[in-house]
């Protein structure tokens, strides 16, 4: 019975997903966002080199990021100092692969 | 109405000995259809005329050459052996119409015939029996003709050891019904049977109680009766599959009649002790049969387990109505009397089917191994169609008629709180559960028995390759007929029997046996009551009625087919299925100190997983009875045998010493 | 064909939304390293409760409307994956979960066909490594029409402000 109590004083309850999100739902592992300002072409072939599965890849003037295969490990993060930070984003499923494929545009590339 | 049963059974005699005779020659001029006609003429009659006796419900006797040379023959129609004899029309009805495919292309089978009319013969002439010495002699013609039938195929190994153990227990019993006849008549000084009713209650009770049991252990022998079942399970396989049918349709049914003739007509009105002993022998039967039938995997020796777990029912049935007898409850009496007579009725009618079925088997996919057989309900259907109905007629599952009899038996076991004396009654109580005990292991081991040949894949090629062309299929069909029969027309059987229990305890329990609508009540208005016709109609039409409104209402959208899901796997091989060994396997873990089992496991090297090759698992079941009952027998026989034994010097001499010694011993004791 | 396949397409969104309150979702591993399987168990504890959503886990094809397939579909399940999909009845929902089964992690060989696009029609994909459980309902909630894609709107661009 102490457990129940204890449980409940901790606040370990059901999540309330759809109606409302936890709080702590932003800082499980997601997938990047760019400050595309800060997103020079040194820059974004860093960031390809450093993905480990190849889920970072430049098009035209653009860095391509395919949420299909990114698996949060962060390491792009680590690499941009600031100019990549965690997106926070957990709602991510879609009924089109092409939707998961995003780009975002290099800072002063050609197209 | 008597007369003309007189004359059925006449014909009856007659034609089973024409189609013995007929059988006889059937090798030299072409006599085998008129065998099998005869055989069935004689069944029809039998079975009529039986059923004349039975609705008549007074008996009647005739003595026939009284005065001649050899002596009188006393003939007796009895209700109570009457329900025997329609027993015994019905199996040889079925077994006649079986016959033709299923001896249809074996040489050397007019001995057989012959032997097995004269069984069918002498069967009926134990059933009409009036006086002690004819009862004797068609007895013994009985036991004998019955073994030479086991004998068919003597030349296969092992069946000549099963038929002489079948003769051997045969003959132990009926040295013991002879005594209790001997005992019996010389007593009360008549051979005649009424007569030795009638005057039998001027006994005191010590020959009463000797005669009683050496006839329970007498005819307990032949109904295979645990501990003297030894016999059954190694002389039905060896029997033709018809004979099989016959041994357990009715020999063993014979058994039961001697018990019931000895508790209810000769000896009436017993302690209740005699009952108590009967419902526990009964008791033990049915629970070691059906546990050792688990562990069978050749399914006729399987079927003869059964065999003797449904005598238990039958004999605790009749034990029961012996106690409720002794205390004055004529009515839970007959009642039960009743009720044992139904089981013994449906467990021929079922089990000779199930035989018949089990030879079907055993011809078209050549092997009686259950984990040899498989898939048969593709290609035996009609077979399996019968052998189901015979199956959820003896795993006692509603509406059939197993159903309706062990309903009775247990409702009458229930009430033994009427029974002032507590011991007793919770003595009863015992019983009852044991025979639950059986029920549910009754059931599963049936469902091993049918789903395991018929269903699935087949297990081998033989099985694989099993065809209906040629099988026989209208003898057992017509058993199934009547499985069904004995259910619905339940109240109707009810009706003939009570005439029979009105016979048989002077009591008619109609009134408390089938009230209006159909319904049955077990001896008692305000106890239990149900109708196995509106039982059957009901369960028939929630099968079809659903199934009819899906026919008519269903959506008319495109079916897509695909294959049964099996789990995704790559291939499905009959070696992964269920076998019969590891269905029973939780019983056996359960039950292991009965079973006692031997493990064998032999392995081509000690490499884990038997990778390097097959591994072989053998196990065997301890047998209680011969280990510890006949074995301890044999060897104290042979230890005296070995102390006589000098006796038999050969010498001729002493041999003459001998006969000097006993002569001068005469001569001095002869004047007194 | 137009006509056609819109009407197709509103057939099928009519018949995904009739598993709005009832679904019952059988998992497929065609190869993965088990820790998608571990998240979509986790959906089943009280913390999530898939339950109370009306979702339900079933393991035989015959009783489910969803076929939740995780793992890179290596070609040694090809029959399994096959046999599992027909078994179940139509309509039915085919949902894959996971880098792997969404082929970004696994490339195509003589042993694994790398995405699970190559062997069934997938009507939502869940990314992530593994999906978090709330990302496991966030999809199956959009497999039945509960809740509206949100993807397809979302930018990683931080400069961009999102609706």
């Amino acid at each position: 019975m102490l457990w129940f109590a204890r449980g409940l004083l901790r606040r370990v309850v059901t999540t309330r997903y759809p109606r409302r999100t936890d709080a702590w739902a932003a800082a499980l592992p997601s997938p990047p966002a760019f400050d595309s300002a800060r997103l020079t072409p040194e820059l974004a072939a860093r960031l390809v080199a450093r993905c480990p599965n190849g889920s970072l890849a430049i098009d035209g003037g653009a860095l391509v990021l395919d949420l299909g295969g990114c698996t949060g490990c962060g390491r792009c993060v680590a690499e941009g100092d600031g100019a990549v930070r965690p997106s926070g984003v957990f709602e991510l499923a879609s009924s089109e692969r092409i939707g998961l494929v995003k780009r975002i545009p290099i800072k002063g590339a050609r197209k | 109405m008597i007369q003309l049963a007189w004359i059925l059974l006449a014909i009856a005699a007659v034609s089973w000995l024409a189609a013995a005779v007929a059988g006889a020659l059937e090798a030299t001029s072409h006599t085998r259809p008129l065998a099998y006609l005869a055989s069935a003429v004689g069944a029809v009659a039998a079975l009529v005329g039986g059923g004349l006796v039975a609705v008549h419900g007074v008996g009647a006797e005739r003595t026939f050459g009284a005065g001649n040379l050899v002596g009188a023959v006393t003939l007796r129609l009895d209700p109570l052996a009457s329900v025997f004899v329609v027993l015994l029309g019905a199996v040889a009805l079925a077994i006649a119409l079986y016959g033709p495919r299923y001896h249809h292309d074996e040489a050397g089978i007019s001995v057989y015939l012959c032997v097995y009319n004269l069984a069918l013969l002498a069967s009926l002439g134990v059933l009409v029996a009036g006086d002690a010495t004819l009862f004797l002699v068609v007895w013994e013609s009985m036991t004998l003709f019955s073994y030479l039938v086991i004998l068919r195929h003597h030349r296969r190994p092992g069946v000549a050891r099963a038929a002489f153990l079948f003769l051997a227990l045969g003959e132990a019993g009926f040295a013991l019904i002879i005594a209790a006849f001997a005992i019996l008549a010389t007593r009360t000084g008549t051979l005649d049977l009424n007569e030795m009713a009638a005057r039998s209650a001027g006994l005191s009770s010590g020959w009463r109680t000797s005669i009683f049991l050496l006839a329970l252990v007498g005819f307990g022998f032949k109904a295979g009766l645990v501990p003297f079942h030894i016999w059954l399970p190694e002389a039905h396989p060896a029997a033709p599959a018809d004979g099989s049918g016959f041994l357990s349709g009715l020999v063993i049914n014979l058994g039961v009649f001697g018990i019931a003739l000895f508790g209810f007509e000769l000896l009436p009105r017993g302690p209740a002790w005699w009952g108590l002993v009967t419902m526990g022998l009964g008791a033990l039967s049915a629970a070691l049969g059906i546990l050792y039938g688990l562990m069978e995997r050749d399914l006729k020796r399987f079927l003869a387990f059964s065999s003797i777990e449904n005598i238990g029912i039958v004999v605790t049935a009749l034990g029961a109505a012996l106690t409720f007898s002794a205390y004055r409850q004529e009515a839970l009496a007959t009642f039960l009397l009743l009720a044992a007579l139904y089981q013994a009725l449906n467990h021929g009618v079922y089990k000779t089917l199930l035989f018949l079925e089990a030879g079907v088997i055993e011809h078209s996919a050549g092997t009686r191994d259950l984990d040899r057989l498989g898939g048969l309900i593709h290609r035996l259907p009609r077979s399996a169609v019968v052998s189901l109905v015979g199956t959820l007629g003896i795993a006692a599952l509603p509406p059939l008629n197993g159903f309706v009899s062990e309903w009775l038996i247990f409702q009458g076991l229930f009430q033994g709180f009427r029974i002032p004396n507590h011991a007793v009654g919770i003595l009863i109580v015992v019983a009852a559960a044991t025979l639950a005990l059986t029920g549910g292991l009754a059931i599963m081991a049936f469902a091993r028995a049918f789903g395991i040949p018929f269903l699935g894949m087949a297990r081998s090629r033989e099985a694989a390759h099993a065809t209906e062309a040629r099988q026989p299929i209208v003898g057992p069909a017509l058993l199934a007929v009547a499985c069904v029969a004995l259910a619905v027309g339940a109240p109707v059987v009810l009706t003939v029997l009570a005439r029979v229990g009105r016979a048989t305890t002077g009591l008619d329990i109609r009134s408390k046996l089938i009230v209006p609508k159909l319904t049955i009540i077990p001896g008692h208005t305000d106890f239990a009551g149900f109708s196995p016709t509106y039982l059957a109609a009901f369960l028939v039409g929630i099968a079809v009625v659903p199934l009819a409104i899906y026919l008519v209402a269903r959506p008319r959208a495109a079916t897509r087919r695909v294959p049964v899901w099996d789990g995704g796997i790559v291939a499905f091989k009959a070696r992964m299925q269920y076998t019969a060994t590891t269905y029973a396997n939780p019983v056996r873990v359960t039950f292991e100190e009965l079973y006692r089992p031997d493990f064998h496991v032999e392995r081509a090297s000690d490499d884990p997983a038997g990778r390097s090759g097959p591994v072989h698992y053998r196990f065997k079941v301890m047998p209680l009875t011969e280990r510890f009952l006949y074995q301890p027998v044999v060897r104290a026989v042979e230890w005296l045998a070995e102390l006589v034994r000098p006796i038999q010097s050969g010498d001729v001499n002493l041999y003459l010493l001998y006969v000097f010694i006993v002569v001068v011993i005469a001569y001095l004791i002869y004047p007194y | 064909m137009n006509e056609e396949q819109r009407l197709a397409e509103e057939l099928h969104h009519r018949a995904r939304s009739l598993f709005g309150r009832s679904l019952h979702v059988r998992t497929l591993d065609t190869g993965s390293c088990a820790v998608c399987e571990s998240e979509i168990r986790l959906l089943a504890a009280p913390p999530y409760d898939l339950n109370r959503l009306g979702f339900f886990f079933t393991p035989a094809p015959r009783h489910a409307d969803l076929l939740l397939v995780t793992g890179p579909a290596v070609r040694a399940m090809d029959v399994a994956v096959r046999k599992t999909y027909e078994a179940i009845p139509d309509p039915k929902l085919v949902v894959a979960v996971g880098a792997c089964a969404l082929g970004g992690i696994w490339k195509q060989d003589a042993l694994v066909h790398g995405t699970v696009d190559d062997v069934l029609p997938v009507d939502v994909y869940i990314p992530g490594c593994p999906p978090s459980p709330l990302a496991l309902l966030h999809g199956l909630l959009v497999a039945v029409g509960r809740l509206e894609e949100k993807v397809a709107s979302l930018s990683f661009d931080l400069r961009e402000v999102t609706p």
